[in-house]
């Protein structure tokens, strides 16, 4: 902690608040000055310019109304329930390497699961949109070698999707009803290095004893996961799943480079942070954008709060 | 954060298992599929469109490599890379500093009001970014910074000092308060402290924010598709954008584009992964 001081010797020290001066200027005018601003112009009509026009809680009535803003949290609600799924890949991962033999091994899959990392996450995200395109991508051309084209359109038949047809390529970011599963399966087999690199990091704090109890009493691999690996990485799980959700709220750049300002055909991917995005620079209704990013921070406040009162993460 | 695990426990974990063929197996699945983007981006990089329409998905012979496609590459992409080095570069340098003095402010006394000043930084870190874009971009355009690398490098110092400062505090309440009290009976200002206590204690703690710093900046695409105008100041997020959306594609030449843009972070991790794993799971058992 640091340590107290008396008023006189603070008094002395006022050179320290020079210390303080330049982050108290920087975050007021790129942060809380922007925050005050959006709030102030919430209650305006406003492209941006000079000119508004003040009118009281009508954007926050028509943020309400709006059928695209609600949408857009649904496939929030979505995204978010896959992005937890997606984190099983990591923790299998990184229990596997944990559970190596050689030191040499563990060390050398470390380093190969950060590999993906080094790359820009723009140049992969480009990469899985090149694998989308439906005549030259190689996620088509993939289904068609292996014959999973066919079970897919067999499937479709049982189901009635309507959307993988014999010989017509799969339009993955064109069909609006494949858009949100697009947005789903890009990245797979969704190996995130900071996660896998974390449960590695609590995994190594599971004491010998553990493991000699647990094979004293003949556990299985998986009852080993289940009552010894996993509950002393519970806590990382937790932190990756609050950080997870946080970002997939806020994010909108994988919607916008995936399918563009309008989330798609039919809107189909939009996200909150989008349409915030699509309303201020494409119709330029600043004024709305800002109730929309109002709407935003508190539905995140609220998430936070639930979580700090009922998620403990225990340190 | 010591790399090996103690003999006595790794037999242990895998005392009934003779062999690691399995888990050998699954992992070296999982990461080739990871992988598998970075080797089409490669293989297709030297590849004209009519040799990837033949051999979409095996390397050519080398004889037949088309480097022109690299040759476009770097003519298109290395502009864009110096902008994005002196955005990230001096982001992450005064990020670091404004961040050490802010920290050490916080981490030395309890100052009068230091306690409010600190709530106010860390509300910060609960606000959702998108909700200020729109303002933020009126800002800028208030301070004549629209269309600069001037407004790039400031958004990514004020968007780092928060975690930064929060992560160093802790680090900094931790060094031993003998040394500062030492170092203050041999007349050492504030300044000294920082230099010779602070800075040689917390060393490898400010590498990996610094990598994180640097990371955010360089990855950066949003702010710089909406501040910049001026194809000359590009950064490599909005000029691969801006080549995503032509309408031919000439895929070896867009995959060496993606190649070249890669390079820089490439370079820099073959001589950082260790202090960049370390850091990362350090950083990860601190919570």
């Amino acid at each position: 902690m640091s340590t107290p001081i008396s008023s006189r010797k603070a008094l002395h020290e006022w050179k320290l608040y020079l210390f303080i001066v330049p982050a108290i200027i920087l975050v007021g005018v790129f942060c809380y000055f922007p925050a005050a601003s959006a709030i102030y112009h919430s209650f305006f009509r406003w492209s941006g310019g000079t000119t508004k026009e003040f009118i009281g809680l009508q954007n926050f009535r028509d943020a309400l109304g709006d059928r695209i803003f609600w949408y857009s949290f649904w496939v929030i609600a979505i995204l978010v329930v896959s992005n937890v799924i997606k984190l099983v890949p990591s923790i299998l991962m990184a229990v596997l390497i944990h559970r190596l033999k050689s030191d040499r091994w563990q060390y050398l899959y470390r380093v190969g699961v950060v590999l993906p990392m080094i790359v820009p996450g723009l140049v992969t995200l480009f990469i899985w949109k090149f694998f989308f395109d439906p005549t030259q991508g190689a996620l088509n051309g993939f289904l068609d070698a292996t014959g999973l084209k066919a079970m897919l359109v067999w499937l479709d038949g049982m189901m009635g999707w309507d959307v993988f047809h014999e010989g017509i390529p799969i339009a993955w970011l064109g069909e609006p009803d494949l858009i949100i599963p697009s947005l789903i399966i890009w990245g797979f087999p969704w190996i995130g290095a900071v996660g896998v690199l974390i449960y590695l990091a609590g995994l190594q704090s599971i004491g010998t004893e553990v493991y000699e109890a647990a094979e004293l009493d003949g556990a299985s691999s998986w009852q080993k996961f289940r009552f010894v690996e996993f509950p002393l990485i519970m806590t990382q799980v937790r932190l990756s799943l609050v950080m997870l959700i946080i970002a997939t709220l806020q994010g909108f750049g994988l919607q916008f480079l995936l399918l563009g300002q309008d989330g798609g055909p039919g809107g189909r991917g939009m996200v909150p942070g989008l349409w915030m995005f699509n309303r201020a620079f494409l119709a330029g209704e600043f004024g709305y954008a800002c109730a929309l990013g109002i709407f935003l921070f508190v539905f995140i406040l609220g998430l936070t709060w639930i979580n700090n009162r009922y998620v403990r993460v225990e340190k | 954060m010591s790399e090996s695990s103690s003999p006595a426990k790794l037999d242990a974990v895998t005392a009934k298992r003779p062999s690691d063929l399995g888990k050998h197996l699954v992992l070296l699945l999982l990461l080739g599929i990871s992988l598998f983007p970075f080797y089409m981006m490669i293989q297709i990089s030297l590849k004209d469109n009519s040799l990837f329409f033949a051999n979409p998905w095996l390397p050519n012979a080398p004889d037949t490599w088309k480097w022109g496609n690299y040759l476009y590459a770097m003519r298109l992409i290395l502009p864009y890379v110096a902008n994005t080095v002196v955005v990230s570069v001096t982001a992450t340098a005064g990020c670091l500093a404004i961040s050490i003095f802010g920290a050490y402010f916080f981490a030395r006394y309890k100052m009068p009001f230091g306690g409010f000043l600190w709530a106010a930084f860390l509300l910060l870190m609960l606000m959702p970014g998108v909700a200020n874009i729109v303002p933020l971009f009126a800002v800028l355009k208030g301070l004549g910074l629209l269309n600069t690398l001037w407004a790039l490098i400031l958004l990514g110092v004020s968007g780092g000092i928060v975690f930064t400062m929060y992560v160093l505090r802790n680090f900094i309440e931790d060094i031993p308060k003998d040394l500062f009290e030492a170092a203050e009976i041999d007349g050492a200002s504030h300044f000294h402290q920082i230099r010779n206590v602070v800075i040689p204690m917390s060393g490898s703690i400010i590498g990996t924010l610094a990598i994180l710093t640097f990371l955010n900046t360089w990855n950066d695409f949003l702010m710089p598709l909406i501040v910049l105008r001026d194809p000359q100041l590009f950064t490599i997020g909005v000029g691969l954008i801006y080549l995503d959306g032509e309408y031919v594609k000439p895929w070896g030449q867009i995959m060496a584009a993606f190649f070249v843009a890669s390079l820089p972070l490439i370079i820099i991790f073959m001589f950082m992964m260790k202090l960049f794993i370390r850091g990362l799971s350090a950083g990860a058992v601190k919570g």
